[in-house]
């Protein structure tokens, strides 16, 4: 309660005088015109974003998203179809894609076998050789690779030795094996 | 008729064995032979067109053996030198490398050659390292610094029989 009679109601009476005076100055400032004057760049140069950042919980904002629901929100037809594919595609390096692959890894899989027997290529491959006497020379050849086999493997039981360490032929004549794939830089290996 | 087996694929650039050396050279001589034959009934033949005189080299032994030798030398000195394989090398698939797998030169061509029959000596002792040694040398390989190793395509071999066979319906 104030000391002096009658000061409450002095009181209320410039509290609304004031009121009424910061109604009116508002409702005749046009704000939108003072902000479109304001450097918002100069505003924002003083602005410290990394020490906001760094008090902001981003692992803790991550977990109350719902991931899950924004994608089922997200029309991923309407995207792509904004794509320019063409563009992208120019874009990237294909000549260094190819480098990265390892062809040998990949040949190693395939059943050339079965895509000899299953494919028109067998009938590419047969026109293309000689006929009987070819097919006779690569079996005599076969049978000879498998009699030194034979020979070489008693011989070695005989000597009680293993060749298994042995060098199969001079190195240069023998499959260079596949080349390490290089590793993806860090910026665009998965993590 | 049996496939090329599985285990006889990519085998070029392998030591070859005994049984493929020992099956091309026994062709080589009979090759040789044949050619030796042929080219002296040849010869015979103009010289009797020519002079009207029989020659029958089986009356002068020592120049028969002298022209075999220089012959055999010829045969397989030039081929080894041309191309590290002979007629029966390359009908059995294998061919002559240096050591290194390097081309065979003329030179060790011409050593290979003549160190050859230093193998047959003492029972054919020199091929024994064909069958002990790692790199299946034999003497005349070690003195002319030389490998015999598989050259024929064993994987197109045995694509080629694949080929021959009848589809198979994918599984």
């Amino acid at each position: 309660m104030s000391p002096l009679p009658g000061a409450n109601r002095m009181e209320q009476l410039v509290e609304s005088i004031a009121e009424r005076v910061v109604n009116l100055v508002l409702d005749a400032i046009d704000i939108n015109a003072i902000v479109a004057q304001v450097d918002m760049d100069a505003v924002l140069s003083k602005v410290d974003v990394d020490s906001i950042v760094s008090k902001v919980d981003v692992d803790g904002l991550i977990d109350r998203v719902d991931v899950q629901k924004i994608i089922d929100r997200v029309d991923v037809d309407e995207i792509v179809s904004r794509v320019d594919v063409d563009e992208i595609v120019s874009r990237v390096d294909v000549e260094k894609i190819i480098e990265r692959v390892d062809v040998e890894k990949i040949i190693e899989r395939v059943d050339i076998d079965s895509l000899v027997q299953q494919t028109e290529l067998g009938t590419i491959i047969a026109h293309s050789t000689s006929g009987i006497a070819s097919e006779a020379l690569d079996v005599v050849r076969a049978q000879g690779v498998g009699l030194d086999d034979f020979i070489a493997r008693w011989v070695n039981r005989i000597l009680r030795r293993s060749s298994a360490d042995w060098p199969a032929g001079p190195e240069k004549l023998l499959e260079v094996p596949p080349a390490p794939v290089p590793s993806l830089p860090a910026e665009v290996s998965p993590s | 008729m049996k496939p090329p087996t599985p285990a006889d694929i990519g085998r070029q650039g392998n030591y070859a064995g005994a049984v493929t050396r020992l099956v091309a050279f026994a062709a080589d001589i009979g090759a040789s032979w044949g050619i030796f034959t042929l080219a002296l009934a040849g010869l015979g033949f103009a010289i009797n067109l020519v002079t009207g005189k029989q020659v029958n080299l089986t009356s002068r032994q020592i120049l028969a053996l002298i022209a075999i030798i220089i012959w055999e030398f010829v045969y397989f000195a030039y081929q080894w030198a041309l191309g590290g394989k002979t007629i029966g090398m390359a009908l059995l698939g294998i061919r002559v490398v240096a050591t290194d797998g390097d081309p065979i030169t003329p030179k060790q061509a011409v050593i290979r050659t003549v160190t050859l029959p230093l193998s047959f000596l003492l029972f054919g002792l020199g091929f024994l390292g064909i069958l002990l040694n790692k790199d299946r040398h034999a003497l005349h390989d070690r003195l002319a610094k030389t490998v015999v190793v598989y050259s024929w395509d064993a994987r197109a071999a045995r694509l080629r029989w694949l080929a021959k066979q009848e589809p198979v319906p994918p599984a």
